[in-house]
């Protein structure tokens, strides 16, 4: 059955031959549903395919995180039927390479094959991210994600080197084996050069800016594969070669792991709640979940530092869980920001209200989706936000003062997220979708195409959020030499017993309610008339938010009066406002100042002139005439 | 086994049913110490009958979204008081935590704030924007008492910590930093104190309110009695962790309705007393409680 697993390079050919526009939509279809079925079997029926080959192999971690890339490849090629995109041909020839090297990533079994299937992945997403390369802003945007991936890669490959030169041994599964007992010096430095790597790619902060920047520009089904799964990659890389190979010792990682998660997070929402463009916002809500991710990392690193394998598996689960949960319902989400721009022709949350009327489904979807996404019952994202609090309460109990005031700090902090998230998708949903329309009333008709794959991940997220145990079951595989235990003790009955109670006393009030019989009148609102105008607007909903944490946002605004008389009488009221970027302001700016003067010192050296060169060369003749004389 | 199931569901009905009358214990407190005489304790449910008869209609903008948003907030109400341990112990398959009742209450206010903007009215906006923007100081201060009152007792789940809490004498500094937390915590929840006052409609006070302004008929009965109920609910809470219980199952349920209505007159006169804060000084409130967590955290650490 090794056939099987190497099917998933069929990718290849269906990048080069499926050439035809419905062709290649239909192949990409097939081929995702394919990666599922490998998914799918070798994470439940794992007898049936004994993957364990030279080059590719399978086991439950890479099956867990191939089945959620596949879940949301499927999704985005459904997608695509319906979603005009100007550049297909470009999309239809690089997104099957994508994920296939995504998908080769996930089942490498040396490092040799790992990282050319990495950096396959990062240059099929930087010419995905430039495909309206003829916009604005398009290309210094892809440049600054190409360079940020880069560097992710070169600190990647040099830790993966440093590891094969220590075990002397490229392949994955003798690394698994081996890499524990390398000399502590030298795990440290691979540790610290897998986590730059590893966690700039998935975009935790200080290393997210090219998070805000990749995503707006890239279609939709691009950005919807590159935030539910590529960045998902990255913790993938954290928790097979950092946690589960190499093994942290020290308590530093594991502080470090929860720091970065909780800052990740928090600031990562306080960002989303700063965007006006509704893909922006996404991206940085991809880098909060990305946080929360860490914290789960962080408790493993926990776990595996004071040698509890309770607290271990729980942090693992934790993550995994809610990687699967982010990547539905954000890929979802990104789905629907790419409708309300195909709908509208903007994505500016300021010019967009009312959606709802004209997109029914979509608006919906987007609702569960927020709900989701800010971990609210029965949806998904509230067991696996559940799990991860679980976790860090049960990190307070028995491990002293230390671990304590840390994993207080971290939980007020995830709280926080929890209630700044909600804060940030009602306003999301509210005021784009519901409402009446504001300055965009442009409406381009959306088909069913799009709107059944939205609806379908929507129905997924719910049936995951009333009952996770059947899909979690396999994941306990991953530590076949640890206590099994069983998920029932992860997720009490009351759990589901809500869930459905809930859905019970919906339903029962909604009959109550006769909501069948009542008339629509025209608005009271105190009197007022209603106006597009006079609604909430999309900034003055986080007015008070930007007030109270005005140290973080450094807000500033600014009023141009234009008109013969200005001063009193104006004809114009312009006004401009937003905030600023601390990150690049204090960290990237002087960076990119300081390379700047560097390579300047270069052209002491060379500055371009042929006589220059040949004094170098004929000296350069010379030395060799000498040293071999 | 049964007991318990009898006890859970009778206690459930019977503070389902009184919730009108807690609530209007605290107005009446509060009219009787401004000097009036005040409506009767029994106007909540002359009120909610009122609704409940009167048509109900929908503004003409609205969604879906306005007519499901009460049903969500009495369903999410109902919800918590089956969760809460009226006797002393919860049927197994009830066996909910904090945690939980964390995220109902967010959903709650999830659908409360998208209500709001859904009339498309510069109130409900207003209210909606008010009310997450409290959340996020709201829901910290929620975890620093849960993530207290766990680590001392070491449990999540309800039923289980209010018993272990009385063998934790050399805690009792840390038990009254985590009660007089609470305490104000519960204010900020049910909108008592220290910014909001649910018995006005001056919009200067309005943040629940707010998103209310269109409801009318049934669906505004079901959006009143759940704020009553959350009343009950975030009151029944504090007494079921923080007080005593008797050894009957019968006479704890009577203890907490006597407490109940006890804490009911003390928020009506704590309110009286109290001014009002500035919106903008919300964060001193909130970083209150969360000093008074951390400290209590700090003494049992050490």
């Amino acid at each position: 059955m090794m056939v099987i697993a190497y099917l998933f390079l069929l990718g290849l050919p269906i990048a080069l031959f499926a050439r035809q526009p419905l062709r290649s939509k239909l192949s990409l279809l097939c081929y995702s549903l394919l990666l599922l079925g490998i998914a799918l079997i070798a994470l439940y029926h794992p007898s049936t395919m004994m993957v364990h080959g030279a080059l590719f192999a399978l086991n439950p971690l890479r099956a867990w995180f191939l089945l959620l890339l596949s879940i949301v490849a499927v999704a985005v090629s459904w997608y695509r039927f319906g979603y005009q995109d100007h550049d297909d041909k470009a999309t239809a020839f690089w997104l099957p390479l994508f994920v296939m090297s995504m998908t080769g990533v996930l089942m490498a079994n040396t490092v040799w094959v790992f990282i050319t299937f990495w950096e396959l992945m990062s240059i099929t997403s930087f010419f995905l991210v430039i495909v309206h390369h003829d916009r604005e802003h398009v290309l210094p945007s892809g440049y600054v994600y190409l360079v940020m991936s880069q560097i992710s890669a070169m600190a990647i490959i040099g830790g993966l080197f440093l590891l094969v030169s220590q075990v002397h041994s490229a392949d994955l599964s003798v690394i698994a084996l081996k890499a524990h007992a390398m000399n502590p010096g030298m795990k440290n430095w691979v540790s610290a050069l897998l986590f730059i790597g590893f966690s700039m790619k998935s975009g935790v902060i200080p290393f997210h800016i090219w998070l805000p920047r990749a995503h707006p520009i890239a279609p939709t089904p691009v950005s919807s594969l590159m935030s539910g799964g590529m960045i998902k990659l990255g913790v993938f890389g954290l928790i097979q070669f950092l946690l589960l190979d190499v093994g942290v010792q020290q308590v530093f990682w594991a502080v470090l792991f929860l720091l970065v998660g909780a800052v990740t997070a928090l600031l990562g929402v306080l960002y989303a709640l700063m965007e006006k463009d509704l893909k922006r916002l996404l991206a940085f809500s991809s880098i909060e979940n990305i946080g929360i991710l860490f914290l789960g990392l962080g408790l493993m690193a926990v776990g595996i530092v004071l040698h509890r394998p309770t607290l271990e598996v729980t942090g693992m689960i934790a993550t995994l869980f809610h990687a699967f949960n982010h990547a539905l319902f954000k890929s979802q989400l990104f789905m629907i920001a790419g409708a309300v721009q195909q709908h509208t022709g903007t994505l500016d949350a300021e010019r967009l209200g009312g959606l709802l009327r004209t997109m029914p489904g979509m608006g919906i979807a987007f609702i569960g989706g927020s709900m989701a996404i800010s971990g609210l019952p029965p949806f998904n994202g509230f067991l696996s936000e559940w799990l991860t609090f679980h976790g860090l309460l049960s990190l307070m109990e028995h491990f002293g003062a230390f671990w304590m005031i840390v994993s207080f700090a971290v939980i007020l902090m995830l709280a926080m997220t929890g209630a700044l998230a909600c804060l940030c998708f009602v306003n999301a949903s509210g005021v784009i979708f519901l409402g009446v329309p504001r300055a965009s009333r442009s409406n381009h008709p959306i088909g069913k195409a799009m709107t059944l794959p939205v609806i379908g991940l929507l129905f997924v997220c719910l049936a995951i959020g009333i009952d996770p145990n059947w899909l979690l079951s396999p994941l306990f595989a991953v530590f076949p030499q640890k206590p099994t235990l069983a998920v029932s003790s992860f997720f009490p009955s009351s759990l589901m017993v809500m869930s459905i109670v809930l859905l019970l006393l919906l339903t029962f009030f909604l009959w109550l309610s006769r909501f069948w019989t009542m008339k629509k009148v025209p608005n009271w609102q105190c009197g007022r008339v209603v106006h597009e105008q006079r609604q909430m607007s999309f900034t003055a909903f986080t007015k008070s938010v930007r007030t109270s944490l005005a140290i973080i946002y450094r807000p500033h605004r600014h009023l141009e009066r234009t008109g013969t008389q200005a001063a009193y009488f104006p004809e114009q009221l312009i006004y401009r406002g937003g905030v600023r970027s601390i990150w690049e302001k204090y960290l990237y700016r002087p960076t990119y100042r300081l390379v700047w003067r560097l390579s300047g010192l270069t052209s002491i050296l060379q500055a371009g002139s042929i006589q220059l060169y040949l004094i170098y060369m004929l000296g350069t003749i010379g030395l060799f005439l000498l040293f071999v004389h | 086994m049964t007991q318990t199931m009898i006890v859970q569901s009778f206690g459930f009905f019977i503070a389902i049913g009184l919730s009108p009358f807690f609530v209007g214990l605290i107005q009446t407190t509060k009219a009787r110490i401004q000097g009036r005489h005040g409506p009767s304790v029994w106007q909540g449910y002359y009120v909610l009958l009122k609704y409940w008869k009167k048509e109900t209609t929908l503004p003409e903008n609205s969604s879906l979204i306005f007519v499901i948003a009460p049903i969500v907030s009495i369903s999410v109400m109902l919800l918590i008081m089956l969760f809460i341990p009226w006797g002393k112990q919860l049927p197994g398959v009830l066996a909910g935590d904090f945690i939980m009742v964390f995220f109902l209450l967010a959903l709650e206010r999830f659908w409360t704030a998208l209500a709001g903007l859904d009339t498309s009215g510069t109130f409900g906006g207003l209210g909606a924007s008010r009310i997450l923007t409290i959340g996020i100081g709201l829901e910290p201060m929620l975890f620093a008492v849960f993530g207290l009152c766990f680590f001392l007792t070491g449990n999540t789940h309800f039923a289980q910590i209010s018993p272990l809490w009385l063998r934790q004498a050399p805690h009792l500094l840390a038990w009254f930093l985590a009660a007089g937390g609470f305490a104000l915590t519960i204010l900020l929840e049910i909108g008592r104190l220290p910014i909001d006052n649910p018995d006005t409609h001056l919009e200067l006070t309005m943040m629940h309110e707010a998103t209310q302004l269109e409801y009318n008929g049934r669906l505004f009965a079901f959006s009143h009695f759940a704020s009553m109920c959350k009343v009950t609910a975030m009151l029944a809470i504090g007494w079921v962790w923080f007080g005593p219980t008797l050894s009957s199952q019968w006479w704890t349920l009577l203890l907490h309705l006597f407490e109940l209505g006890v804490s009911s007159i003390l928020v009506g006169v704590v309110e009286s007393f109290t001014i009002k804060m500035r919106f903008f000084r919300i964060p001193y409130y909130v970083s209150a409680v969360i000093g008074m967590g951390l400290l209590a955290v700090v003494i049992t650490a050490f």
